[in-house]
């Protein structure tokens, strides 16, 4: 173990070498991409996937999956929107509400799969339909905004309230003025927590023990199902704080299915799972992996490459990524089961 | 009316270099019952499965009628008359097809037409299973069967081909007492038939049911043939667990007052109830066969099953656990067997597996984990255990067996305790870790009550002051480990002492 | 069946007998609308288009008394087809066919001519000549998107595109877009992106941040899909360009209209057709065949530009505003018979 061979060099920064050797070439071919501004653009750009994919991470950890994360997501963009533009409440409310609601539907994910024994795919999956077809009941399928004709006549008069757009739009002055967005704040907050949640504390300690081996968690006298409904509950809340940023810098309702979302979080967390030879799910990991995909997408598009070749490229690094996991460190202990 | 169906020569067997099997030599007569025993690990399975295609063997040779067989794989097996029943019910069958379809199901598989017909299939189904005295509607899907039905339909299914030689793995454990004898008087038909029947079961009033003869293996080996009236129960137990001169002296300490006590417990609607007191300054070693109920004790006692009846008390205060986490709060710890199933942590090193069921205790506010005390804690018990590693962060899976198993006894011995149960606490391991591991749980007794379960005689002789015997889901047996008469104590563990009436 | 059906018919006539007075010189089938029954199957369902699309449908539908009934494939092609078969055994009288695949549709919009229904399709080719097609111009409304860029910003400039291939009124807009790219080469395009990764919004930001980063002296972005231009507008106000950068872009929605108004908005003009309209064109369409009449093989609705100017002059806040105070909007003047009842302004 004190010496390390090339393969289990490779293993452990392998990646983190490819990210930097990414930043070179981009920087060489767009000197544009090494600014202040453009680092900063990309931590805003993965902001939002970032947060969903920490809470999916808390799900897999326990060796669970949580399907349902884009929809909470952009059921929490409507939430927000509802509660300002259409009761005309304020910014506090609706930020309350919605993390409200991620919490509710993360402790009804945690309950159908602990109590009611369904597989954690299909619950979440299920729930994942629920909310997309519950996010358009309201409005009859209409994105929300300030001015549309409600189902009664009246039109709507809301308007979401500037606190509320100050977390998807303010700038903090951090070495230049206005340089650093809330969202990216946000992010760095819950990254920092979640690292420190699933590596430092006790309950993350016990989370990747029910993960490796729930049956030996139990027999140890740990609370399995507790913490298995606690990890769904950290994902709900996730999921629906990356709404509300959502919310916050589209600055209206908007009608979607947040799939992209849910994929993009995914595979990030799964990037993350190759970060230092982890071959596990883990916070940091999963950040460096939301930060692979988005320094990747900013630099393509600076390159004018086409939309789909994102979409290849983001599917090969996953391949990768995945192939570091499982294949190369293998060897030293399997990620899951 | 003696002659050999299946003669066993030289048989062996290795996976890598664990050898399973070494030269097993074993004939199976027409027309009689061979009961097999063997402790877990013993070979039984691996022998069944060479039997009926799953494995080839690495050298020695079987034959069939005097013919040498050496199927291709399961079918072949089943094609030349070698029928098995399973452990495990599904293997036998298809639960989502209905009753006719399984009974059917290796005509099927093997082809002929393309279509079935459905009026026919039927008519050849209930004869099937007419002829082993199952009587249901063949359309019937066989999820939606009870278990003992599921079986006959296995064993009328494997009827079907005429066998030779029917193999019963296990076949009553799943099974009520009703249930069993309609098994039973099945098996009587058969054997009167001429079939050549390998019965593989721990539960001695089977055995003593069915047997005309008993196997007794070990080690991969025979280590006893029984047979002729009145077979001798008790010797074929004593060959299947063995007995070496173990130099062990135990001094048997005074004990102190009593830790736990139960009153008329029940582990089992038709188990006898028993009473229990475990002592302080006591180790106590339950012993008996598999499926004897020393399991069903422990999940009691640690609050994973609740008791038929009974009462239990801890220190005085009445004890009845919900749930584990229930039973570690009241002091009493559980280091389970099986431990790749019931206790590695895999992901996680040693220390982290070490301080698993205590992480609050090296904890502060928030739940952040004071590393410092976590590690010094860690490297007491290693140090305690004697568990050889480079370092309390080494991962768990880079230990060898023993030393793994150090770790994961280690765990509850590190923090004190009321009640203290280790179920198998030798398994798998070599005989330096075993002697670390049972001088660690002696030397460590004297504020807390031990009860470790093992079903090896040898194991409870080095590490207990008192052995219990279990059988049948009750305990049938106490003995101070001083001169202890080892006839009597294996006779309890055949059950002998328990009803020897014979069904009529 | 009989008596439901004429109950159904009875109980329309008296809701509708207001209006039925001024229908007497309607043609057969429309002096007895309640008798008639059109299907609308449809291919894509969700978004505002869609659902405005739907509500025009509706509204003329109900204008004409006629019952509707509504089929919904969601983005299922071989369902839509079916769903055609389904009307077909219902008995409907017409059948509008809103989007789908050429390939799915074809065989099945024959099946319904061969039953005798009337069918029209909205942007869908079903290559049927028995068939007459409701299209809303997608190079009218890029051609009058992209006159407005250069009305503002003389005919040279730096120029970022937003296009996704494939998406078939896209690239009817991409024709156009290319024809004045070949007209004015002092239209310098840096950067073409784009993506319908949901919410596409979202997802289009992410990349102008990037282009913009990548292209600081972009001038003109042109975004001729709305959900486009809003990630566009998002990602130019993030970059603090809002003076320098102009939008011009396709389609309008109330939450557009709230975005081009903001002070200092970079989105200066949009070019629409009211989707509501093209659903009622759908119908009266439709209802043409059905008297026997013949709007044409192709029925065109005429878009209108929308410039962020307009819209501050007349203080237009959402959709029905915009209808009412721009009448080009509110109604487009194809498919008019005499007889033709139009939904209440």
């Amino acid at each position: 173990m004190t010496s390390l061979s090339p393969t289990d060099l490779a293993i452990r920064y392998g990646f983190l070498l490819l990210m930097a050797g990414m930043i070179v070439v981009f920087s060489v071919l767009k000197p544009a991409f090494l600014s202040p501004q453009s680092a900063v653009f990309i931590l805003q750009s993965v902001a939002i996937t970032g947060i969903l994919a920490l809470g999916v991470t808390a799900t897999l950890v326990v060796d669970g999956f949580d399907l349902s994360i884009g929809a909470v997501a952009t059921s929490a963009m409507m939430l927000s929107a509802y509660v300002m533009v259409i009761w005309e409440m304020g910014a506090l409310t609706a930020v309350v509400l919605c993390l409200l609601m991620g919490a509710a539907v993360g402790l009804i994910n945690g309950l159908l799969i602990v109590k009611m024994r369904v597989p954690d795919l299909l619950a979440t999956l299920g729930m994942m339909f629920l909310l997309v077809g519950l996010q358009r009941i309201p409005t009859a399928g209409n994105s929300i905004s300030t001015g549309m004709v409600l189902a009664d006549g009246r039109t709507a008069t809301g308007t979401f309230a500037p606190e509320f757009l100050m977390l998807g739009r303010h700038r903090i002055d951090f070495i230049l003025p206005d340089l650093v967005p809330l969202s990216v704040v946000v992010l760095v907050v819950i990254a920092v927590l979640t690292w420190v949640f699933l590596e430092l504390t006790r309950h993350g300690r016990v989370m990747y023990a029910i993960g490796s081996n729930a049956q030996a968690a139990a027999l140890a006298g740990i609370n399995v199902a507790g913490y298995r409904v606690l990890a769904y509950v950290i994902s709900g809340v996730m999921a629906s704080l990356g709404g509300i940023l959502l919310a916050a810098r589209l600055g209206r309702g908007d009608v979607a299915s947040g799939n992209n979302l849910l994929l993009d979080a995914v595979a990030a967390a799964l990037i993350g799972f190759a970060v230092l030879g982890a071959a596990k799910p883990n916070a940091f990991g999963t950040a460096v992996g939301a930060l692979f995909v988005g320094i990747l997408l900013q630099g393509l598009t600076m390159l004018n490459a086409p939309y789909y070749t994102q979409d290849f490229i983001k599917g090969a690094v996953l391949v990768v990524a995945l192939v570091f996991t499982f294949a190369l460190s293998g060897r030293s202990g399997r990620a899951r089961r | 009316m003696a002659a050999q169906s299946i003669t066993v020569r030289g048989l062996s067997k290795a996976f890598g270099r664990n050898t399973v099997l070494r030269g097993v030599d074993l004939d199976l007569p027409a027309g009689q019952v061979t009961a097999l025993m063997g402790a877990n690990g013993a070979g039984k399975s691996t022998l069944v499965k060479i039997l009926c295609g799953v494995h080839a063997a690495d050298a020695g040779e079987v034959r069939l009628d005097g013919r040498p067989f050496s199927p291709s794989g399961p079918a072949a097996a089943l094609r030349q008359g070698v029928v098995t029943v399973h452990q495990n019910i599904n293997d036998g069958v298809v639960p989502d097809l209905d009753v006719a379809s399984n009974l059917l199901l290796d005509n099927l598989a093997e082809g002929g037409g393309l279509f079935l017909n459905r009026r026919r299939m039927r008519a050849e189904a209930e004869r099937i299973a007419d002829a082993v005295g199952l009587k249901i509607d063949v359309t019937r899907p066989v999820a939606g069967l009870p278990l003992a039905d599921r079986q006959l339909v296995a064993i009328a299914r494997a009827m079907a081909h005429r066998p030779r030689l029917l193999i019963l793995d296990e076949p009553t454990s799943s099974l009520s007492l009703a249930e069993a004898q309609r098994l039973f008087a099945l098996i009587d038909r058969l054997r009167q038939e001429g079939v050549a029947i390998l019965y593989i079961s721990h539960r001695m009033s089977d055995i003593r049911r069915l047997a005309d003869r008993i196997v007794s293996m070990r080690d991969g080996q025979v280590s006893g043939l029984f047979e002729g009236k009145p077979l001798d129960y008790s010797g074929a137990v004593r060959a299947m667990l063995g007995h070496e001169i173990t130099e062990v002296d135990i001094t048997i300490p005074p004990p102190g007052a009593p830790m736990f006590e139960a009153r008329g417990l029940r582990l089992k609607p038709e188990a006898q109830p028993f009473d229990l007191v475990l002592r302080r300054n006591e180790v106590v070693a339950l012993t008996g066969l598999v499926g004897s109920g020393k399991s069903a004790l422990a999940e009691v006692l640690y609050g994973i099953a609740a008791p038929e009846a009974g009462d239990m008390r801890l220190d005085g205060a009445p004890y009845r656990p919900q749930r584990p986490a229930q039973a570690v709060a009241a002091g009493v710890f559980l280091a389970a067997k099986d431990r790749l199933i019931n206790s590695v942590i895999p992901q996680f090193d040693i220390q982290q597996n070490l301080t698993l069921p205590f992480t609050a205790r090296h904890s502060g506010p928030l739940g952040l984990i004071r590393r410092a005390a976590e590690r010094a804690a860690a490297e007491r018990t290693i140090a305690a255990m004697g568990v050889v590693c480079q370092g309390p962060r080494d991962g768990i899976l880079t230990l060898s067996g023993g030393n793994q198993q150090k770790v994961v006894v280690g765990r509850w011995m590190a923090e004190a305790s009321r009640l203290l149960i280790l179920d198998e606490p030798f398994q798998g391991v070599d005989i330096q870790a075993r002697r670390d591991i049972g001088r660690r749980i002696r030397e460590s007794a004297f504020d807390r009550a031990t009860l470790v379960l093992c079903a090896e005689i040898d194991e409870a002789l080095e590490v207990a002051d008192r052995i219990l015997v279990m059988s049948e889901h009750t305990i049938v047996g106490a003995h101070r480990n001083e001169s202890i008469d080892l006839a009597r104590l294996m006779a309890e563990v055949a059950g002998a002492a328990d009803r020897t009436k014979e069904p009529a | 069946m009989i008596s439901r059906r004429t109950f159904a018919a009875l109980a329309a006539s008296v809701a509708l007998a207001p209006s039925l007075a001024l229908a007497q010189d309607a043609p057969a089938p429309f002096d007895n609308p309640g008798q008639v029954n059109i299907a609308l199957v449809r291919y894509l369902s969700t978004g505002d288009f869609f659902q405005a699309y739907l509500s025009g449908v509706e509204k003329q539908a109900a204008a004409l008394g006629v019952n509707l009934q509504v089929f919904d494939s969601r983005q299922d092609a071989a369902l839509q087809a079916d769903m055609v078969d389904q009307a077909i055994a219902l008995g409907v009288d017409g059948i509008i066919i809103q989007h789908g695949l050429t390939e799915s549709m074809k065989e099945a919009a024959q099946r319904a001519v061969d039953a005798g229904i009337k069918v029209v399709a909205f942007d869908v080719n079903v290559e049927n000549p028995k068939i007459p097609q409701i299209e809303q111009s997608d190079r009218d409304l890029a051609r009058l998107a992209l006159e407005a860029a250069l009305a503002d910003n003389g005919n040279s400039f730096v120029a970022g595109y937003v296009y996704v291939p494939g998406i078939a009124p896209l690239d009817r807009r991409d024709e156009t877009w290319k024809k004045v790219k070949a007209d004015n080469p002092g239209i310098n395009e840096v950067a073409m992106f784009g993506t319908l990764d949901n919410p596409i919004a979202n997802s289009v930001a992410n990349q102008a941040r990037s282009v913009l980063s990548a292209n600081p002296n972009i001038q003109v972005m042109f975004a001729p899909y709305d959900e486009f231009a809003k990630g566009v507008k998002i990602a130019v106000d993030e970059a603090g360009m809002s003076g320098q950068v102009s939008i011009y872009s396709a389609d309008i929605s109330t939450a557009d209209i709230q975005l081009m108004r903001e002070p200092g908005s970079a989105w200066k003009a949009t070019a629409a057709t009211n989707p509501a309209v093209v659903g009622e064109v759908s119908v009266r369409a439709l209802a043409m065949l059905l008297a026997g009449e013949d709007p044409g093989p192709q029925v065109i609705v005429p878009p209108t530009l929308i410039t962020q100017a307009m819209l501050n002059e007349l203080d237009i806040k959402n959709m029905e505003e915009l209808g009412a105070k721009l009448p080009a909007f509110a109604h487009a003047d194809v498919a008019m018979t005499p007889w033709m009842k139009l939904p209440p302004r």
